[in-house]
């Protein structure tokens, strides 16, 4: 999902603690998503609570961002609004494809193929309304901001860290970068031995992509590398046929914008890429939003997580103790707020 | 190419600034001299620091990039004594800094330092200034560090504070500007500051040298100070803690 410019990119690899100190806005929904897709058992079950309800997210969340509050990251989270008219075609082939892995889960389940059954199931995972309430109660007991989009959660967070206000963006997709974050980082909320829907273990370590770096490396404008990326198929449009990175990049370097590749006549630009232009360089955000950490309300988070959702006492009550301790340390300023 | 001659209690000095803050540093030469900016992980603390040519009893070289790790660079450095001659060689296709010390060659691998890039320095605007003998901060710093481990700076137009607060006891350490070099402060500000990062940069700054510092309200400190005899300059810059309502 997003654009997959992987090729054109290169990332740092970083350790968690690096990032100490820092204040980072998280795209809720990417993580989220994340979340249910992972943690699940070998037969692609999800986590579920004592009334059957999933709390994969729940858990994700719980364990994920108390790790980065424990090494002093402040975490923003950034949920999606309404999203643009363009995205909808994007949104039914994804629930589209959910049915169809649903179904495949099923069928591997029947035949006893666990393996298969784990890697379609991982790919069923829906977000309903209540799981998002959820999820704002608990960071809400947690301390940590969050903030509805007015549209897309990466183009306002890529705001957020355009003004300063966050050091980076953090989601798996690359779209932040074409939004105008200048640092993005991935892997951020799945750092460490993570299994695959394979069953290999790989070692995953969160990784920064400097914008500036991107452009300088490439010497495109942030404008062209939007201009690539409709090429390439965005979740607001279609790319053209074969092209992939390689291609579309060879052509704006060449051609220098879409309306010269149209001018060419050669490849066959979307139609809708004005528009699609203008969400990733004039998007829909907000200034309305406060940052703001609070202390960890102990009570509340032992309501969401284990009143309401089977969470074992003691295993919450573990992890909360080492966010406690570490509170204190959060005063410390980052010079990054300065620059 | 970069080779050059150093006394080697100047190459001290510019260790002594430098690991306070990071273990691994990117020195860039040219043909004036050299220079490094590095920020410590947790970016609290950052550094720049400039050595002019003239640091140096030789010097050769084109633009280049040296990546080292302090800390072996300081254990060598101890072998030597302070009037001691360092010769040092970038070795570029065995990616190797060789510094000899008397009758002593060590060949010193090099890191890499793509991916380093040098941090932002973020431009403030920081109202008061003052200088002082840094062998007075120090006693000041000694007195508090078994107070507290944070340390509040206060510069008003007639005098300059430190104050360390702990839990039962607290340190005050002030002098009236007439008992300064200078300050320079057009109303009062006071920013806090973590004590073990101040203190390491305060115990870097050659012993008997002015130290100048810029303070605002809840701001950075930009600490500077000069190394090698006037020839080097070193800028620090310390991020503040921000005091929580209770």
């Amino acid at each position: 999902m997003g654009v997959d410019i992987s090729d054109l990119v290169e990332a740092r690899k970083v350790a968690l603690a690096d990032l100490s100190g820092r204040s980072i806005a998280i795209d809720a929904f990417n993580t989220l998503y994340q979340f249910l897709s992972m943690i699940r058992q070998p037969d692609g079950t999800p986590l579920m609570d004592r009334d059957g309800r999933v709390t994969s997210h729940l858990s994700g969340l719980f364990y994920r961002s108390a790790a980065l509050l424990e090494l002093g990251i402040k975490p923003v989270y950034v949920f999606d609004g309404k999203p643009p008219e363009l995205k909808r075609k994007t949104i039914e082939e994804r629930r589209a494809a959910k049915e169809e892995a649903e179904r495949e889960w099923k069928k591997a389940l029947v035949e006893g193929d666990l393996k298969r059954a784990l890697s379609k199931a991982s790919r069923t995972a829906k977000l309903d309304s209540d799981m998002i309430e959820e999820s704002l109660s608990l960071l809400d007991a947690l301390g940590i901001p969050w903030i509805r989009a007015p549209s897309e959660g990466e183009a306002q967070m890529s705001h957020m860290v355009r003004k300063g206000d966050v050091w980076a963006g953090a989601s798996q997709d690359f779209d932040a970068i074409l939004f105008g974050a200048p640092n993005l980082v991935r892997n951020l909320t799945l750092a460490g031995k993570r299994r695959l829907p394979s069953g290999k273990t790989v070692d995953v370590s969160p990784e920064v992509i400097e914008l500036a770096d991107v452009l300088s490396r490439l010497e495109v404008s942030r404008e062209q590398l939007v201009d690539m990326a409709i090429l390439m198929g965005t979740d607001f449009n279609d790319g053209v046929r074969g092209i992939g990175p390689k291609k579309a990049y060879a052509l704006i370097k060449r051609l220098g914008s879409l309306e010269d590749v149209r001018a060419e006549g050669k490849v066959l630009v979307p139609d809708e890429f004005e528009e699609v232009r203008r969400i990733f360089l004039e998007p829909e955000v907000t200034d309305v939003y406060s940052l703001e950490w609070d202390m960890v309300d102990h009570e509340g988070v032992r309501k969401v997580m284990c009143d309401k959702h089977s969470f074992s006492v003691d295993r919450i009550d573990a992890v909360l103790a080492k966010v406690l301790a570490k509170s204190d340390a959060s005063a410390q300023r980052s010079l990054d707020s300065w620059s | 190419m970069f080779q050059a001659k150093a006394r080697a209690d100047i190459l001290k000095e510019v260790v002594n600034v430098v690991s306070t803050l990071v273990d691994e540093a990117k020195f860039s030469v040219n043909s004036d001299g050299l220079s490094l900016k590095a920020v410590d992980p947790a970016h609290i603390a950052m550094v720049d620091l400039s050595l002019a040519k003239d640091a140096f009893e030789e010097f050769k070289a084109d633009e280049a990039e040296i990546g080292l790790d302090i800390d072996k660079l300081s254990q060598f450095l101890k072998l030597a004594r302070a009037d001691d001659i360092v010769d040092i060689k970038h070795d570029e296709d065995k990616r190797r800094l060789n510094i000899v010390v008397g009758d002593i060659t060590r060949r010193m691998s090099l890191i890499d330092t793509t991916g380093m890039s040098d941090p932002k320095v973020p431009s403030l605007s920081l109202p008061a200034s003052l200088t002082v003998n840094v062998d007075d901060l120090v006693q000041g710093i000694r007195a508090s560090e078994t107070v507290s481990d944070h340390i509040a700076l206060l510069a008003s137009p007639e005098s300059f504070e430190m104050t360390c607060e702990g839990d039962m006891d607290q340190v005050n350490w002030k002098k009236a500007k007439k008992d300064m070099e200078s300050l320079e402060a057009p109303s009062s500000v006071r920013s806090l500051f973590p004590l073990e990062y101040f203190a390491n940069m305060l115990k870097a700054v050659p012993s008997g040298s002015s130290v100048t510092m810029h303070l605002g309200n809840d701001y950075p400190v930009r600490v500077e100070f000069k190394i090698a005899g006037g020839k080097g300059d070193v800028r620090y810059l310390l991020a503040p803690r921000i005091e929580s309502g209770d």
